[in-house]
């Protein structure tokens, strides 16, 4: 199979999966023991006004209606209104959507910063007291929980030494938006002042997000090294008498990368996951903390409007990564 | 297996995973005659309320009075509970379904990996957030989001282990010999690929923990008496930073649950799967 019928056949698996994940949400949000019309209504609302609310949000229709109807408006960009915020769900993704972004890109930059050199040293020192220690660290990081890492993070640097701000993403007005990292937008704007803000209210969230994923990477990272060295054509490298450190440039280091690259959409993954609980501690303005609020004050219109950029985002994650696997080692496409 | 269980114990991390867990079983079954105030469960004391660490208690006291270190064996209960109930039932749904839709290729077991990848699409944290807000914070209802959720992991690596065996020589030679499907699958595939399953049950089980304690911590766990390890941190936060004690037991009881499940895990890929034994 090659690539573009590869990514013809995943792209068509695309809008089923989609479809049956909406399904799974909309099945979920219509069995709620809660009226969402009366939530929405408010608790002082009379019955007239809660019948209104019915009306105007469709809940008064059979179910099968209600999801059709939902569907159509999904296909025409329309994801509903948020009975919460009052605004449509699609400004609200995409006001959240560059948070949740900008805070990945930064700890999964952090986790390879910190985990592909502490790996490839690890591999290279197998059995040394440097990768026992890095073992023991990289296994405690995969099993921190990372709403209380995130807590004593808090507690020291903000709250004890005062160096970081406790929460948010940055103080008074943001930078005009370009492309809504703020660190790049105050980049091109010239405002240092935001920039150092921006980057300070960053640095905690990231680096909660990232450790657990540099764990993943250094373990990831050394069994490539391990195995990269044992490879035949690395024996050859050294019987030809090239120095050590030229074959670990460039043969080890790119072989074992390949492996790393492979587990990238885990490792992505992971991160997205993992920022739905960072983001709700640091008080976050990103996709995860607007997920877990809409669900937690049952706005399910706003919580499958979440699962649907969620998913459609894993999916095309998922396919840049096999495409690159298949860029790096074309063998797994036979 | 005498060999394996030598090879298992000259792991030195494994056994220290062994050694976590071993207490704490323990810990959680004993726990009503080992908590110095059994009754700190359910009971509040506002007169000791927010005490840091002493000889009387421990690890501090929480908001209502309540010991720490009581709270704390207790919660080892509902941790475990949890974590070995939902893996047990996720193995149950996830194992079947990968078996069998990896035996069969066939436009059923298509769809049935395709109903996996719709789970696998979205965090399983966020489903499980989901699910258990619906049907309402209880422990029954915890396990039932945190299993819903889990299963299609299982039905995917129990299915690409059996596609990876299903043209093996031994295998077509049991059907050859007119072994019918139900013995080929029973007998010969799941022995066979029962390995990867025993390694990843351990590590699920710690990162099943790692997700109810989220789920705890967000107020959908068990209800507010019981004593959750997730629900302790949740509840400690508008006590920082005074109480800094507060948190710090609970979550470094997770932290080492979960090492420990994860310490043995290792040590099971280690003696179990000869890929992972490459090289000196």
């Amino acid at each position: 199979m090659n690539w573009l019928s590869m990514v013809a056949n995943r792209l068509l698996w695309v809008i089923p999966t989609l479809f049956g994940l909406l399904a799974i949400v909309f099945v979920l949000s219509r069995v709620v023991p809660v009226d969402p019309a009366h939530l929405a209504a408010g608790e002082q609302a009379s019955a007239e006004q809660v019948q209104r609310m019915r009306e105007r949000f469709g809940f008064n229709k059979p179910l099968p209606v209600q999801f059709a109807s939902y569907l159509r408006d999904v296909a025409s960009g329309n994801l509903g209104t948020s009975m919460y915020t009052q605004r449509p769900i699609v400004d609200d993704l995409a006001s959240r959507l560059p948070a949740t972004l900008e805070l990945i890109f930064t700890a999964l930059l952090l986790a390879t910063l910190i985990g592909i050199p502490l790996g490839v040293l690890c591999g290279l020192r197998r059995h040394s007291w440097l990768d026992h220690l890095l073992r023991v660290i990289s296994v405690s990081g995969l099993a921190v929980a990372s709403f209380w890492l995130a807590m004593q993070l808090q507690l020291l640097f903000s709250m004890r030494l005062g160096w970081l701000p406790l929460a948010g993403r940055i103080e008074g007005f943001p930078p005009d938006t370009v492309t809504g990292f703020l660190l790049l937008d105050a980049l091109i704007g010239g405002e240092a002042e935001l920039f150092s803000s921006a980057a300070q209210h960053l640095a905690l969230p990231a680096l909660t997000l990232a450790l657990p994923a540099a764990a993943s990477v250094v373990r990831f990272m050394r069994n490539g090294v391990i195995g990269a060295i044992n490879s035949p054509s690395v024996t050859y490298q050294a019987a030809m008498g090239f120095p050590p450190w030229l074959i670990v440039w460039k043969y080890v280091l790119r072989l074992a990368l390949s492996t790393t690259v492979t587990q990238l959409g885990l490792i992505l993954g992971f991160l997205l996951a993992g920022a739905v609980v960072v983001e709700t501690v640091f008080d976050w303005p990103g996709l995860g903390g607007y997920a877990v609020r809409s669900i937690l004050q049952s706005d399910y219109n706003a919580v499958m409007g979440f699962t649907l950029c969620t998913g459609a985002l894993v999916l095309v994650i998922n396919l840049l990564v096999d495409l690159l696997q298949m860029a790096i080692d074309p063998r797994g496409s036979a | 297996m005498t060999e394996l269980l030598r090879r298992f114990a000259r792991d030195r991390a494994a056994l220290f995973g062994l050694c976590i867990i071993g207490p704490l079983v323990l810990a959680a079954i004993f726990a009503p005659v080992l908590a110095p105030y059994p009754n700190d469960v359910v009971d509040f004391h506002l007169e000791r309320r927010l005490l840091p660490p002493s000889a009387d208690t421990l690890l501090g006291t929480d908001r209502m009075g309540g010991d720490i270190f009581s709270r704390l064996l207790f919660g080892a209960r509902t941790t475990l509970t949890l974590a070995g109930i939902t893996v047990g039932l996720a193995l149950l749904i996830g194992v079947p379904v990968g078996l069998i839709a990896g035996y069969y290729e066939n436009r059923a077991s298509e769809a049935l990996m395709r109903v996996t990848e719709i789970f696998l699409a979205v965090p399983q944290i966020v489903l499980a957030i989901a699910i258990a807000q619906t049907l309402g914070p209880s422990l029954r209802n915890a396990i039932l989001a945190l299993t819903l959720t889990y299963w299609p992991f299982w039905a995917r690596l129990v299915y690409a282990e059996t596609r990876s065996i299903r043209n093996e020589v031994f295998i077509e030679s049991a059907i050859a010999l007119g072994a019918s499907p139900w013995r080929v699958v029973v007998l010969h595939i799941l022995p066979a690929i029962a390995s990867p399953i025993i390694v990843r049950t351990s590590i699920g089980i710690g990162a099943t923990i790692l997700t109810a304690a989220t789920l705890g911590f967000l107020g959908l766990g068990p209800p507010p008496t019981a004593p959750e390890w997730g629900r302790m941190i949740a509840e400690s936060r508008e006590h920082l930073p005074e109480a800094w004690w507060y948190a710090l037991a609970p979550g470094l009881a997770i932290f080492l649950t979960v090492l420990g499940f994860n310490l043995v895990g290792d040590g099971f890929r280690d003696i179990l799967d000869p890929r992972s034994r490459r090289g000196p």
